[in-house]
């Protein structure tokens, strides 16, 4: 009771700081507001923003005595869990050809594909009143609600299945000092055929002990009832919660772009944008693949061994039968790799280069771009 | 400076809320969810229940003498009747910490559980491998508390790890754009054509500029491994120049007739074509009608077969200076181009170019050059070939000068471009000529309809 008092005390004292600020920030309002329990839907389809969102709630608002709800759904992407390989968990050749961005949640557990047929769920609470399967009997609850002879359960591993077979929703958490979330998605309308060509692995021949995710048979919730749809649903969800717990939140909707009531917001965006977040993050592994290269006269099986660590190759080996590539080539290439990150622009660049100094030959030339294109294709 | 104030909030706060639970908060036990009863095994009998309690100690111990003292920190007991979890370890043996900050996660059944450090202090040896299992309660790792000094492992640190100065860049900086309007496409100045322009190869650490703190900069120095590609590079250059008997010949270009085409097109361009109408697509267009013109300049010499090898189309590399370095993408077939096509190719690489979505088959090849210096102000220099061609055009800074025309002192938009040639295959007088056509062209793109 003393702390809600001192932070109302400082929202008041920081609102004659910023007299000259039309609003103060989210956090501010929201203890202004004295409730214990919000219910807030993102206007962003961004995966960047709408994550960075969820950290900076997690970071600045006071869940001690308060808990949150937060609805949110993505433009076409693929997130993968904290300690995940993204080589591993999704195609990558296939997300940079349709522009799917991919991005690296800082909450544990698997690789999900995310649409706007996706609905995001996040239960903010303090550590103390974290319980993950209230929190997803609430989704059930909304969603026998609408209709109440569907077949929902959830298993013990936090999934939800539909009929006891597919699974509509998937979860993952984080539990930070004094405070926690649970996400959850729900697979409302998504696009099936795409989810299916992205999480494929990028190349063959990963070893890892990186987090590998558990593919699952899954249906959308539409195919079972057209008359699902993502906002029905979300609306359900927040009413169930409201129930639930005894809230009264209306939804509040929230831009995840604006740094005025959401100071730092931008900063913690462009984190989760970067090169060194997504990819470098990813655990030390190994590929170790074998590939066939041909041109027009012939074709020969090639090998490549390296080792990533932090995304930048520690350590690379080429091989390729001496008869059709000379070796010093493939070696010089190999070398080259190495202290790069393990990218195909990088490469590519690095190819490049490679390949202007190469004696005029044509044939030559010719089997060292395969070979140059073959293994930035692995990327 | 709202963060700033809400920390203090949260540490006012916590004080009060010690004074106010007084002693009760031992009593009171975390119920569920993730207890943080890090059992600090040091001078620490009680097991913390909720994690005020550790704050309250440590307020009320502030003389306490643990200077340099090795604690064993150990993995906090897991919610939800869940025994183990994987470790993730954010910090490495070495590292400073301060006190909460996390040191490693710990990944139970899809829940990332951060795991904080009790103390300030040195990380002394990780009980742990990466990816292993850990059981709550198990010892995790070890940390020297104290004051950190581990200053003068961090600049080795930096230059172990060493980003190759090619790839040396703040990870949230954006490309920045391609202009697409005049010019262009931004590439280096006219010297060097390396992986990286110089000046972006930035100390990847410097150190503190003030160490002795007495306002007197510091005289150190620290060095930088060249990476292989850079040092294949420089070989290569250097190469080049011994091969190539290397000159440059210069000439002017008054840019008033085609800032005046632009000026009266670009509107109906941007509209047709979607795309804006620069100065880069009538170099380029030039260049490849004086190359056909001048089929030696579009040759190379194959030193090894001692041949001249003379290509029957023109591929036109632009050098593009970007954040991470120069990349040359390429422009095939010109000759069968037209303005619109050329600016729509542009367009394109320049896209890719920002988005590092640059392909192997987009960078490789090219029978010539064109390096544009302009976008950095450059108004005069000589480009150094790109091996293995024979020939490179540097484009300047469009400068507005007085000019003899006609008798008469005119200003005029003019800007001097430089053609580097070889001079083992390319004589003085086609050099000349060519770079007269691009002159021609660009002056008065008439001579292009006319084939003069």
């Amino acid at each position: 009771m003393m702390l809600r008092t001192f932070s109302n005390l400082c929202a008041q004292s920081q609102a004659c700081f910023r007299s000259a600020r039309a609003k103060s920030t989210l956090s501010a309002v929201i203890d202004e507001t004295g409730k214990s329990g919000l219910i807030l839907k993102s206007v962003s389809t961004d995966i960047f923003e709408n994550l960075a969102l969820e950290d900076w709630i997690h970071d600045h608002v006071d869940l001690q005595n308060r808990s949150m709800l937060f609805l949110w759904s993505n433009a076409p992407a693929v997130v993968i869990g904290r300690h995940q390989n993204p080589w591993q968990e999704c195609n990558l050749q296939v997300m940079r050809q349709k522009g799917i961005p991919l991005a690296r949640r800082r909450s544990g557990g698997g690789t999900v594909f995310h649409d706007l047929g996706n609905v995001n769920l996040t239960f903010f609470t303090s550590k103390k009143n974290y319980d993950r399967h209230r929190n997803l009997q609430v989704v059930t609850s909304a969603l026998k609600g609408l209709r109440p002879d569907m077949d929902v359960r959830a298993t013990e591993r936090f999934d939800i299945l539909l009929n006891g077979q597919h699974k509509i929703s998937g979860t993952a958490a984080k539990l930070g000092r004094t405070a926690a979330y649970h996400h959850c998605t729900l697979l409302c309308s998504a696009d099936r055929a795409l989810l299916s060509a992205v999480l494929k692995p990028t190349c063959q021949g990963i070893k890892s002990n990186a987090t590998q995710s558990v593919p699952s048979p899954v249906k959308n919730l539409l195919d079972e009832d057209p008359t699902l749809d993502c906002d029905t649903i979300m609306d359900s969800v927040a009413s169930q919660y409201n129930t639930e717990f005894g809230f009264s939140s209306p939804v509040t909707l929230v831009d995840p772009s604006d740094e005025l009531s959401l100071p730092g917001i931008q900063r913690m965006a462009r984190e989760l944008l970067a090169w060194e977040w997504t990819f470098g993050r990813t655990p030390k592994f190994s590929i170790c693949t074998t590939f066939e290269l041909k041109n027009d006269t012939s074709i020969c099986n090639a090998t490549l061994n390296m080792d990533i660590k932090n995304g930048i190759i520690e350590s690379c080996d080429i091989e390729v039968p001496s008869d059709w590539l000379p070796v010093e080539l493939s070696r010089e290439f190999s070398l080259h790799l190495i202290g790069g990150k393990l990218c195909p622009y990088q490469t590519s660049v690095i190819a490049a280069e490679l390949l202007r100094t190469i004696p005029q030959n044509k044939e030559l030339e010719r089997k060292m771009y395969n070979l140059c294109r073959r293994v930035v294709f692995m990327m | 400076m709202l963060s700033h104030s809400r920390c203090v909030t949260r540490n006012v706060s916590r004080f009060i809320a010690v004074i106010s639970q007084g002693n009760n908060v031992l009593a009171r036990q975390a119920v569920s969810g993730l207890s943080a009863s890090r059992s600090v095994t040091v001078n620490n009998p009680a097991k913390c229940g909720a994690r005020s309690s550790v704050f309250q100690i440590r307020y009320f111990r502030t003389s306490s003498a643990c200077r340099n003292e090795v604690i064993t920190v150990k993995t906090p007991a897991f919610a939800e009747s869940v025994t183990e979890g994987d470790v993730r370890w954010e910090k490495a043996v070495g590292d400073s910490v301060k006190e909460d900050e996390v040191v490693c996660e710990i990944e139970t059944d899809k829940t990332s559980v951060q795991v904080p450090s009790p103390a300030a202090g040195v990380i002394e040896e990780l009980l742990v491998p990466d990816g292993e299992k850990v059981e709550g309660g198990q010892a995790l790792f070890k940390l020297r508390k104290g004051a950190v000094a581990a200053q003068a492992a961090e600049a080795p640190a930096a230059v172990a790890a060493p980003p190759p100065p090619a790839a040396a860049t703040p990870p949230a900086s954006a490309v920045g754009p391609i202009p697409t309007t005049m010019p262009p496409v931004p590439p280096v100045p006219g010297a060097a054509i390396s992986a990286t322009p110089v000046s972006a190869i930035k100390p990847t650490d410097a150190p503190a500029a003030f160490a002795d703190g007495r306002g007197i900069p510091a005289r150190t120095e620290h060095r930088v491994k060249m990476n292989r590609m850079r040092l294949r590079i420089a070989q290569r250059l250097k190469e080049a120049q011994n091969t190539c008997a290397m000159l440059t010949t210069f000439n002017e270009v008054d840019m008033s007739n085609i800032s005046e085409m632009r000026k009266a097109y670009k509107d109906t361009f941007l509209k047709k074509h979607n795309i804006k109408l620069g100065f880069m697509s009538a170099f380029v267009k030039a260049s490849a009608y004086a190359l056909m013109d001048q089929p030696s300049v579009n040759g190379v010499i194959d030193d090894t077969t001692k041949e001249v090898v003379y290509r029957d189309y023109v591929d036109i590399s632009v050098a593009v200076a970007t954040p991470k370095g120069l990349v040359v993408p390429v422009i095939r077939g010109v000759e069968g181009m037209n303005f619109a096509d050329i600016e729509k190719t542009i367009n394109e690489l320049g896209e890719k170019a920002r988005k590092n979505e640059l392909a192997v088959e987009d960078m490789d090849g090219g029978t010539f050059t064109i390096s544009n210096g302009g976008v950095f102000g450059s108004m005069f220099g000589t480009p150094i070939i790109n091996p293995p061609q024979s020939a490179i055009l540097g484009m300047h800074g469009i400068f507005d000068r007085p000019v003899a025309i006609g008798g008469k002192v005119e200003i005029r938009p003019m800007m001097y471009v430089a053609l580097t040639y070889d001079h083992r295959l390319i004589d003085g007088r086609e050099a000349v000529t060519f770079l007269r056509k691009i002159k021609a062209v660009v002056e008065d793109p008439r001579v292009l309809l006319l084939d003069l």
